[in-house]
């Protein structure tokens, strides 16, 4: 309450937004004129894409009044935040790894992440801190779900997140203030400018905060304090009617301080650095309008990641440990597009991935070429029927070549009520982690190889004396490479427009993936007793599932929504050895019973969630100027950790429980130019410092929100 | 008539009476659960165990027939060839333990070298990074013939860290049940 007081005196909101809010109320329910671009890389109305798709608007983002994308996306009906397993086990200890995006039941590996149209890098274990996306001058965010390859590559199985920019165009100037729980402190401020030919958007923003703990008995934070800087500037010029040029660059900087106690003698010894991680990317768009049906586009964009982390011993300053990680990403595109008006389009496309990575954990820096060609058709008949037929082929270096098709159809059954459905196939290449790693942990003592280093790094090993000589580690010495991980995905989905205010909305889906790449222990470990991890295409699983939501605008004042996810994800040959009556488990505790596993007791594949919705509702007083928000997430028990000897999600034991996340926001316009929101978050204070460390417990916060006239 | 039938029943119990005291074995199996304490250590002393008394052996008895199984870390020993001077041996079977009646004839494996054991390390657990246990595979058993030529079954029931500060545990309690056959035959009912 301190920290609400204090921060009052503080915030506001822009005019911009005060007229948004008299004018987005509609579009939120009917929002069929909504722009959509990442379901077919064309600008179309969400009322024609066949695929699967959420847009998140402006407008929602400012409501909540968070900072934080994770946040805004998992209140989304079927976007689940999962923290990484690995992150886990490293509990108590700086986890790395964090949390990430879980579509239709798959890993966050599994979801592109896009900005503006164009890949971020810099994955960690599979996940990309969406901490470096600042959210202050996100225009919208478009969620496609299902397979996306045939438009954009690798790693969109599960779907792809485009996160759009603000268009540069001449827009009074904001700024804002934010203060939250946890000494967090926030400033943000845009501007756009016009002059004849040339529009610019400007923007920055600068977070801090000094973390939280959640569990005291464990030296260190759960998350440690932080401070980071985001800026944005894109320009348009107009050369001529039919010839422009987009440019954009994006700058994140971060840096982290870490404070955590290691075992290298008989003592613990306290440490503490910083990490620092560095984003940045250069997006450049050539577009020349042949005539009204044909239009080029020269794409050339570049990007860099670097995360770089020094730990100093707290009693004499040495150094005990150093790492980082750089990635660099040229990709030049060209693409065509031939057809008249948004609809019926045929688009075609060329491009290659020219990227390197250097990392303390791999042996060298390594690199890779990557080619691609694209094209997808749309037809139209009588309105009613739209068909979408595309494919991609993907040439890599490091294993077999790739071609994806899909086929996507929309049915406008009548003014209410349209169906959707898709069948597409999808990639995702082992990354450089699953191919290249060579890591030791230092803390916790374990090493986990990459597919195409373990020969190598296991003769070193042992002839280091960190394997114990009279292990055979012949069976693990032969070279091996790994396969891309492949999908085939199916949704099925329907929009019945009841009327103007209520509108259900609902989607099917099933994924299929082969040569899963996971990681598995070897069956002998180090001598300091921990295990050696490496990679390898082993499994076949399937999600399936459905989602709903259900909107209702019940007055002019009142709207709510809710949403429900099921989902369905297992191992495929978990399930045939369960039929087979080859899967025993062993009861946790006291007589230790082992009997069968049965499809009854089986959960499915680790932190999936069967159940998981949410409930949203939205109040405005126009004359009052105020207005509420409350939104409720819920997601359900999800497997933990195996307690009974079989690896199998099987026992009751073994889940994390299900919980609700209740969010409030209350905002308050002051005429034009002035507005104060102020909110509480997580007001349950729910929080497992095991099976959530990304989750603080309840924050409040504060916006002071200013447009300069 | 019904005096016969009488003395017929009379008869027949009688018989069977007889017959099943004369049959019952002296009880020579019995199953025992206990538990034993490791060093987390590759590298420090092995804990001895007999299975006929129960009971630990001393590590100054390493050389002689008084144990079957060494334990230390992961690593199960077998008095035999290059462990101990005993003659026993082990077989790792992917059965339930309450299902099994009689231990295997044959295949039974000896520690050959220090290298090539009875019982491959890594063999009997599954590591789970999260909670950083080794927790034996459910539905195994282990088959052992002792020292002196005894059979045994052994089921691994869990193997947990005595509570410890900091990442690097000292011991680990693994808990076990087992059935030794103290007549010299392979079964165990």
């Amino acid at each position: 309450m301190k920290n609400l007081l204090l921060g009052i005196s503080l915030v506001f909101c822009s005019a911009e937004t005060a007229l948004a809010q008299s004018s987005s109320k509609l579009q939120d329910t009917t929002n069929l004129e909504e722009v959509v671009i990442t379901a077919t890389r064309t600008e179309k109305s969400i009322g024609d894409i066949p695929v699967p798709i959420q847009v998140i608007s402006r407008e929602f983002i400012r409501q909540t009044g968070s900072q934080k994308l994770v946040d805004i996306l998992q209140q989304q009906t079927g976007v689940v935040l999962a923290d990484n397993p690995l992150g886990q086990a490293l509990q108590g200890y700086p986890n790395p790894f964090g949390s990430g995006i879980q579509l239709q039941g798959l890993d966050p590996a599994y979801t592109l992440i896009l900005v503006d149209g164009e890949p971020l890098t810099g994955r960690n274990a599979g996940i990309l801190n969406m901490g470096r996306v600042a959210i202050g001058n996100i225009r919208q965010i478009e969620i496609v779900k299902g397979p996306a390859t045939s438009l954009f590559g690798s790693d969109a199985l599960a779907g792809v997140i485009n996160i759009i920019t603000d268009k540069p165009e001449k827009k009074e100037g904001d700024v804002q203030l934010h203060h939250a729980s946890n000494n967090t402190w926030g400033i943000t401020a845009g501007k756009g400018f016009s002059r004849k030919k040339l529009n610019v958007q400007a923007f920055a923003n600068r977070l801090s905060s000094s973390g939280y703990d959640l569990d005291r008995s464990i030296y260190g934070k759960t998350s440690d304090a932080f401070y980071n800087y985001s800026g944005a500037v894109k320009a348009d010029y107009q050369f001529s009617e039919k010839t422009s040029l987009r440019s954009s660059f994006r700058i994140f900087h971060q840096r982290q301080f870490n404070n955590y106690l290691v075992f290298t003698g008989t003592e613990p010894d306290p440490v503490s650095g910083t990490t620092i991680e560095r984003d940045w990317s250069f997006n450049n768009q050539l577009t020349h309008q042949f005539n009204d049906k044909a239009t080029l586009f020269v794409r050339l964009y570049a990007t860099g990641y670097q995360n770089n982390a020094r730990v100093y011993f707290d009693k004499n300053d040495q150094l005990y440990d150093r790492s980082y990680l750089e990635q660099q990403l040229i990709k030049p595109e060209i693409q065509f597009d031939w057809g008249k008006g948004k609809n019926g389009k045929w688009i075609s496309g060329a491009g290659a991935f020219f990227e390197t990575i250097d990392a303390s954990r791999y042996t060298q820096q390594r690199s890779f070429n990557a080619y691609y060609v694209f094209t997808q058709k749309e037809w139209l008949w009588k309105n009613k029927f739209n068909l979408t037929i595309g494919a991609r082929f993907d040439k890599h270096q490091l294993f077999a070549s790739q071609f994806n098709p899909k086929v996507a159809m929309a049915w406008k059954v009548n003014s209410k009520l349209r169906l959707t459905g898709s069948i597409g196939t999808g990639f995702k290449a082992p990354d450089f982690r699953q191919q290249f790693l060579a890591f030791n942990n230092t803390v916790v003592g374990y090493s986990l190889i990459g597919a195409a280093e373990l020969s190598g790094q296991l003769q070193q090993m042992q002839q280091l004396g960190q394997i114990a000589s009279t292990i055979d580690i012949s069976p693990f010495t032969q070279p091996r490479s790994l396969l891309a991980e492949q999908s085939v995905g199916i949704n099925f989905g329907a929009k019945y427009q009841i009327n103007q205010g209520i509108k259900i909305e609902a989607n099917f889906f099933r994924n299929d993936i082969r040569n899963l790449i996971e990681r598995y222990n070897l069956p002998f470990t180090r001598t300091n007793g921990q295990a050696i991890f490496s990679y390898i295409n082993l499994n076949r699983v399937f999600t399936t599932g459905g989602d709903i939501s259900f909107h209702h605008r019940i007055t002019a004042r009142m709207r709510w929504q809710v949403g429900y996810q099921y989902l369905e994800a297992r191992d495929k040959d978990v399930v045939r050895k369960i039929r087979n009556n080859e899967l025993v488990q062993r009861d946790p505790f006291p007589p230790f019973n082992s009997r069968f596993t049965t499809m009854a007791d089986y959960g499915g594949l680790f932190n999936r969630s069967r159940h998981s919705g949410n409930l949203m509702l939205f109040y405005n007083y126009p004359q009052q100027q105020l207005e509420f928000s409350t939104r409720l997430v819920y997601r359900g028990r999800f497997g933990f950790v195996d307690r009974n000897g079989n690896d199998v999600l099987d026992n009751d034991a073994e889940y994390a429980k299900g919980y609700v996340l209740a969010h409030f926001t209350v905002t308050k316009q002051f005429g034009k130019f002035f507005a104060v929101q102020t909110g509480i978050e997580n007001f349950l204070n729910y929080t497992d410092p095991v099976t959530l460390p990304s989750l603080p417990g309840r924050t409040m916060f504060v916006n002071l929100n200013y447009t300069l006239h | 008539m019904q005096k016969i039938l009488l003395i017929a029943v009379v008869a027949l119990i009688g018989f069977s009476s007889c017959k099943k005291e004369k049959n019952t074995p002296a009880v020579t199996v019995t199953e025992k659960t206990d538990s034993l304490r490791v060093n987390f250590s590759a590298t420090s002393t092995f804990t001895f165990f007999n299975f006929k008394n129960g009971t630990v052996v001393p590590n100054s008895d390493s050389a002689t027939n008084k144990w079957d199984i060494g334990l230390r870390f992961t690593t199960f020993l077998v008095n035999s060839g290059a462990s101990g001077p005993g003659n026993a041996g082990a077989i790792l079977q992917n059965v339930i333990y309450s299902s099994v009646t009689e231990a295997p004839a044959t295949g039974y494996g000896i520690d050959t070298t220090n290298s090539q054991r009875a019982i491959k390390d890594g063999s009997w657990y599954i590591y789970t990074p999260a909670t950083r246990s080794f927790s034996p595979r459910a539905g195994q058993t282990f088959f052992f013939r002792t020292a002196d030529n005894y059979y045994v079954k052994f089921e691994l029931l869990a193997t947990d860290y005595e509570p410890f500060v900091g990442p690097f545990p000292s011991k680990l309690i693994y808990r076990f049940r087992y059935t030794y056959q103290a007549n010299g035959s392979r079964q165990f009912n």
